[in-house]
């Protein structure tokens, strides 16, 4: 069987087996456990001391309590993926076997509440293989060299600067252009009776 | 198969009798957290000023158990060729039951250790994709390119390395293809009767 919030694809088995992990806390729990995964996927630290004490009561154990939060993780991270809407996740949750009455529209008003901060954020993190951070300049005139007594002509230095979002490094690339070269590059063709 | 114990081997192996038999337990215990840790310097200095021996003779003496227990376990040499190794030392017969037993004891998290040794090649970690289509380029406006990149992440001796790849779909699916049909050996016959047999 079919979900959207599995991308049209068969829910995976082990997110099947935990539903009824998930049926065996109360629904305000639930709700309160919900929060601390959506932060988790917002990038903020998760606090493990609260889940393991909202979940002490169900009994259960630590195997199961990190499974709670990866099926959560998973349902949460994947109906904004495929952008499902809080009413069909409710259903299709409920088809899987989760209460409705508030487990399953607990968490699903959560969802909503979160929905575009979370494919917000799941946007940022996409692939991406460089960024550009800023960029400098700096307009040169050079009088005379070694090779020309008279020169007088302007220098273009531009500074790019690279980000990689791995190492969270800068990277600096000079480059060096002379006033033709910089019309070429900013305008896509020479100035008008000009040699490059 | 028989241990043959080289004569600096012996030499470093003949301290243990003078040591005293809960020398050879303390010795012992020293050798297996050489194993697991590393030399440890100072765990030999106190050792050798409890049992008032020399600091150099306790270290070869951990050094030859260290490796007297690493080839055992190594080569998985049963009971009886461990006792004909080490009677050449011509020890007493305590202190090779001592030695027999701190190898049985601990052979099986030495192997384990010594399998973590082996050299690595990089291990997959997660893989990022981004499917991408191409509009207009500075030499050509108005294109349909659709490409797929996608970004390896590998662990390679405990480091994080990255390798970016970039493909069209239809190169995609035929690497798709040809991994399913590497998985796919592993259903044939010839591939079944290996498997069945190293159960």
């Amino acid at each position: 069987q079919r979900f959207r919030f599995c991308g049209d694809l068969d829910c995976p088995d082990w997110v099947l087996a935990e539903i009824s992990t998930l049926a065996k806390i109360s629904s305000v729990k639930l709700k309160l456990i919900c929060a601390q995964v959506l932060r988790d996927l917002l990038g903020e630290p998760i606090e493990y001391d609260k889940i393991l004490k909202l979940t002490s009561d169900a009994k259960l154990e630590s195997g199961d309590v990190k499974a709670t939060i990866a099926v959560l993780g998973f349902i949460l991270s994947s109906a904004a993926k495929h952008n499902v809407d809080s009413e069909s996740l409710s259903s299709e949750l409920q088809q899987l076997g989760l209460p409705k009455a508030e487990h399953a529209s607990g968490l699903c008003r959560s969802y909503e509440e979160k929905q575009s901060p979370l494919q917000d954020r799941l946007r940022a993190c996409s692939l991406r293989l460089s960024q550009l951070g800023s960029v400098r300049w700096r307009v040169d005139y050079t009088l005379s060299s070694s090779e020309l007594q008279e020169v007088n002509e302007p220098v273009v230095h531009l500074t790019f600067n690279m980000r990689d979002r791995e190492c969270e490094k800068m990277t600096a690339i000079p480059v060096t252009l002379s006033a033709n070269k910089f019309w070429v590059l900013l305008a896509g063709e020479a100035l008008r009776g000009v040699a490059v | 198969m028989l241990l043959v114990l080289s004569v600096e081997h012996r030499a470093h192996l003949g301290c243990l009798p003078r040591a005293g038999d809960a020398a050879v337990g303390e010795l012992g215990r020293l050798a297996l957290e050489q194993l697991r840790r590393g030399a440890a310097p100072r765990a030999c200095e106190s050792a050798a000023r409890k049992l008032n021996i020399s600091v150099d003779i306790i270290q070869h003496g951990v050094e030859g158990l260290v490796y007297l227990l690493t080839e055992s376990s190594k080569l998985m040499i049963s009971e009886a060729d461990f006792q004909d190794s080490i009677n050449v030392l011509g020890f007493s017969d305590e202190l090779n039951k001592s030695l027999l037993q701190l190898y049985l004891d601990n052979r099986k998290e030495i192997r384990s250790i010594l399998g973590e040794l082996a050299p690595r090649l990089p291990s997959y970690h997660s893989l990022e994709w981004r499917l991408d289509v191409q509009l207009a380029s500075r030499s050509l406006r108005q294109q349909i390119k659709p490409a797929v990149t996608m970004k390896l992440h590998l662990n390679e001796n405990e480091d994080r390395t990255a390798q970016v790849l970039q493909t069209d779909p239809a190169t995609l699916l035929h690497l798709i293809q040809q991994l399913e049909q590497a998985l796919g050996e592993m259903k044939m016959n010839h591939c079944r009767r290996i498997v069945r047999n190293m159960k």
